[in-house]
């Protein structure tokens, strides 16, 4: 080798070094001051750009393209957000907001009391208010008192914690895109949408007018639609994405083992084995209450969320306030205790095995789920079929309420009890499964008592007591365990993660050092 | 004719004297006997659940290992393939009795029926077979039966095609001129004369779609749109296992395994025996005239 290569070489390893040491520099400056692009993989394509389609399917989006008018913080406790302040009146029927007045929509607009009723306006409407609508049941009417001020009445006096959580549900939408808010997003976030590619990806750019100060962190953020969580995962694993969110626990499980972070929300679901009890045998009461002794809890969450999260016997997370976790015991898997109820519920054989169980195809977990409790059926000779649908064709069936049983997650269980019927099969009017007049009154009745129970300590814990109650006996909804939605797994490189409540995406507040 | 001279049974013992279609012949045989006689030899049940084996390895007890729900796997692969064998007999047998009147009918006539029926199986086999038998399934639902039917209907246009193409080879041999001559009615040209003497390519067909069917029942289970669990079915194996390939690879690996051994089976066999009946056919300049007593 001549001395000029040798010298050329020497100098091509020195530049080369040099660049690596100055990216070092460069990753470490960056993972300092933030920028660069937060690369996530989902495994569902977003449904729409509405706040208000609260759906898991959009939890990757929402509190990214917009803010509430409150924030709760990991403990539950409300925290201001375009809500400064608040004020409830000291006879619980009303709330008074300051809004702050240095936020502005993606459009420019400035966010005021008016944009606020205008949202508030679209949530109150059964065609738009999607599933925001049954939470705005008590409101009965609202005022602007200002550009930046506005109060809201209620029917009746209802609890504080009803009012925050009504608060916290509404992300505030730009007046000037209400209507096309699905296809278009127009909100507050600290990201603007550049481009969606359906089925594939989102990308989001930081809204350089972000009104909290040093968010978002990066400069981009990009979605990526997955629809597998092994290629999510080995993506991840080839430095292809940042993090996953909404994978499944039993690879995030492996993932963490192998060090990448795993990070479990406040907020889970809880897993129902919802019952439309207005058809075939689960008429029969005693036939529903069966299903809480024989669904195997422990072997549920074991086979099909890797034991991330607790067994149990009520749709509440350990958090709520109405969670009661005697009732695991006195519920607990117990084939004899079933056959008893089976027996007396004085329906044959067949008619007990007259049902199917339908069952997301695309979710593999909800698949062995249900064949564990096919199983367990099998053994006390219930003989049933599983109705695999995938795609449109679940989801309209599970909203729909066409189907006759049915394993699907349920939201809001850590917030206030009564925010339960926000779920569809837990709904007191409307309900798409149980129709119209609501079938279990004594359900109904008792989401009232709960909402309207403003006395002492006892008599509110009275009222959950009796929901809960109402709940095992009713037995529309049998719960099994809580789950992870949204669970995160990211790389050890990623940091500065915010718990929502709701386990939604909150990319305004992560860096990740590249 | 003796026995022994029977063109199926000379046949037969050429594919078999050849030593790659003897052990996929053997491997199938086996496969089959073991599908059939799977409750007598088996000693578990396919759908018993047993969650304290879940995803166990292999071992003496669990010889191909243990699925998410304490199942032995090796029992539902045996039970596996009892669905499979079924899936293409049954796929087989619609494709071919519609298939092969289809192509006996329109190599016959000739024609404006030739033409309509061509079509209508070109209909069909513009129709990619995967789609085609997903569509079919969203209409009739998920089932055994749904799955048999649909495979064996994207098989119509091949059995029709070859029996057509061999319909218009024989058609103007002397053989069957003769019988015309004589007064044959055309059923009896049709099915008496001819179809006798296209069994050849015919049978090929039969080995290659059976391998196909198998392939598209595993792939419809893949999909999430074959036979609904907890009936075994390697598809539906291999789309679970796929869950689990980090912490128990066995679990779809071995049906896998099992899946590609008896697609290799049955292609290397619907090899040999084109191979064997074109020498056969080659050696005489044309096939072997059969069944056209009067």
């Amino acid at each position: 080798m001549s001395i000029q290569r040798r010298r050329l070489l020497s100098a091509t390893v020195a530049l080369s070094l040099g660049t690596f040491v100055a990216s070092g520099i460069n990753a470490t400056a960056e993972a300092q001051d933030g920028g660069g692009t937060l690369r996530v993989a989902i495994l569902q394509d977003v449904s729409n750009f509405d706040p208000q389609s609260f759906l898991s399917l959009n939890f990757p989006l929402i509190k990214n393209l917009y803010d509430s008018l409150l924030e709760y913080g990991p403990d539950g406790e409300p925290l201001p957000s375009l809500a400064s302040a608040w004020t409830i009146a000291d006879d619980n029927m009303s709330v008074s907001l300051t809004l702050r007045d240095d936020v502005t929509f993606h459009s420019g607009a400035p966010m005021d009391a008016e944009a606020v009723a205008a949202t508030l306006a679209k949530a109150a409407d059964p065609e738009t208010g999607q599933n925001v609508y049954a939470t705005m049941a008590p409101v009965a009417d609202w005022t602007v008192d200002g550009p930046h001020a506005l109060t809201l009445n209620f029917k009746g006096p209802i609890p504080d914690r009803q009012i925050t959580d009504l608060l916290q549900f509404i992300s505030v939408i730009d007046p000037a895109g209400i209507d096309t808010v699905a296809t278009v997003p127009a909100g507050t976030g600290a990201f603007t949408l550049v481009e969606r590619v359906l089925g594939q990806s989102v990308q989001m750019a930081a809204n350089p007018n972000y009104w909290r100060d040093g968010e978002p962190r990066v400069d981009e953020l990009l979605i990526t639609v997955f629809g597998d969580n092994d290629a999510a995962s080995a993506a991840l694993e080839s430095d292809a994405v940042d993090m996953i969110y909404g994978g499944g626990g039993r690879a995030a499980v492996r993932l963490r083992d192998s060090g990448y972070q795993l990070i479990q929300g406040p907020g889970p679901l809880v897993q129902i084995f919802r019952i439309n009890t207005t058809r075939g045998p689960f008429q029969n009461e005693q036939f529903r209450q069966a299903f809480n002794y024989l669904l195997d809890r422990e072997a549920i969450l074991r086979v099909g969320y890797a034991g991330l999260g607790v067994v149990t016997a009520l749709p509440w997370a350990p958090a709520s306030p109405a969670a009661d976790p005697s009732y695991n015991e006195t519920y607990a898997f117990d084939l004899d205790k079933a056959k008893e109820l089976l027996d007396a519920s004085g329906l044959s054989p067949d008619e007990m095995s007259d049902w199917q169980l339908l069952v997301n195809g695309a979710d593999q977990d909800a698949v062995t789920i249900s064949q564990l409790v096919q199983g367990t059926l099998a053994e006390l000779g219930i003989n049933v079929e599983l109705d695999l649908r995938q795609g449109a064709e679940f989801t309209d069936a599970m909203l729909g309420g066409d189907y006759t049983a049915i394993f699907a997650g349920i939201g809001n269980i850590q917030k206030f009890p009564s925010r339960i019927a926000t779920n569809s099969i837990y709904r007191t009017v409307n309900n798409p499964i149980l129709g119209e007049p609501h079938p279990h009154q004594d359900y109904v009745a008792a989401i009232e008592r709960v909402n309207t129970t403003l006395g002492s300590d006892e008599e509110v814990q009275a009222a959950y007591d009796n929901l809960n109650e109402v709940l095992v006996e009713a037995s529309f909804g049998i719960p099994t365990n809580t789950f992870d939605v949204g669970l995160m797994v990211a790389a050890p490189d990623v940091s500065g993660f915010t718990p929502d409540i709701d386990n939604m995406l909150v990319a305004r507040t992560i860096t990740v050092a590249r | 004719m003796s026995a022994s001279q029977r063109p199926a049974l000379v046949a037969a013992r050429r594919v078999l004297a050849r030593k790659g279609a003897f052990m996929a012949a053997s491997f199938l045989a086996l496969m089959a006997i073991v599908a059939f006689l799977a409750p007598w030899i088996l000693p578990g049940d396919p759908l018993t659940q047993n969650l304290r084996h879940a995803l166990e390895p292999p071992s003496a007890a669990f010889w191909f290992g243990a699925d998410e729900l304490g199942r032995d796997i090796l029992t539902r692969v045996v039970y596996g393939a009892r669905t499979s064998l079924v899936t293409a007999m049954g796929a087989v047998t619609i494709a071919g009795l519609i298939g092969v009147p289809i192509g006996l009918v329109a190599g016959f006539y000739g024609g404006w029926r030739d033409a309509v029926l061509m079509r209508l199986v070109d209909v069909i086999l513009a129709l990619p077979g995967i789609l085609f038998a997903m569509a079919l399934i969203a209409v009739i639902g998920r089932s055994q039966l749904a799955a048999l039917v649909a495979v064996g209907i994207t098989g119509i246009p091949s059995f029709a095609r070859i029996t057509r193409a061999q319909v218009l080879s024989l058609r103007r041999r002397d053989f069957v001129i003769a019988v015309d001559a004589l007064g044959g009615s055309a059923s009896h040209l049709m099915f008496k004369t001819i179809l006798p003497n296209s069994w050849s390519p015919i049978l090929v067909q039969v080995v290659i779609l059976a391998a196909v069917a198998i392939l598209l029942e595993a792939a419809l289970a893949f999909l999430g749109v074959g036979i609904p669990p907890p009936t075994p079915s390697w598809g539906e194996m291999l789309r679970t296992g796929k869950s689990y390939l980090y912490e128990a690879p066995y679990y779809a690996v071995l049906p896998g395994l099992v899946l590609t051994l008896t697609i290799l089976s049955l292609d290397t066999l619907g090899r040999t025996l084109a191979t064997v009946l074109e020498h056969r056919q080659g050696s005489t300049g044309e096939p072997e005239p059969e069944g056209q007593r009067l």
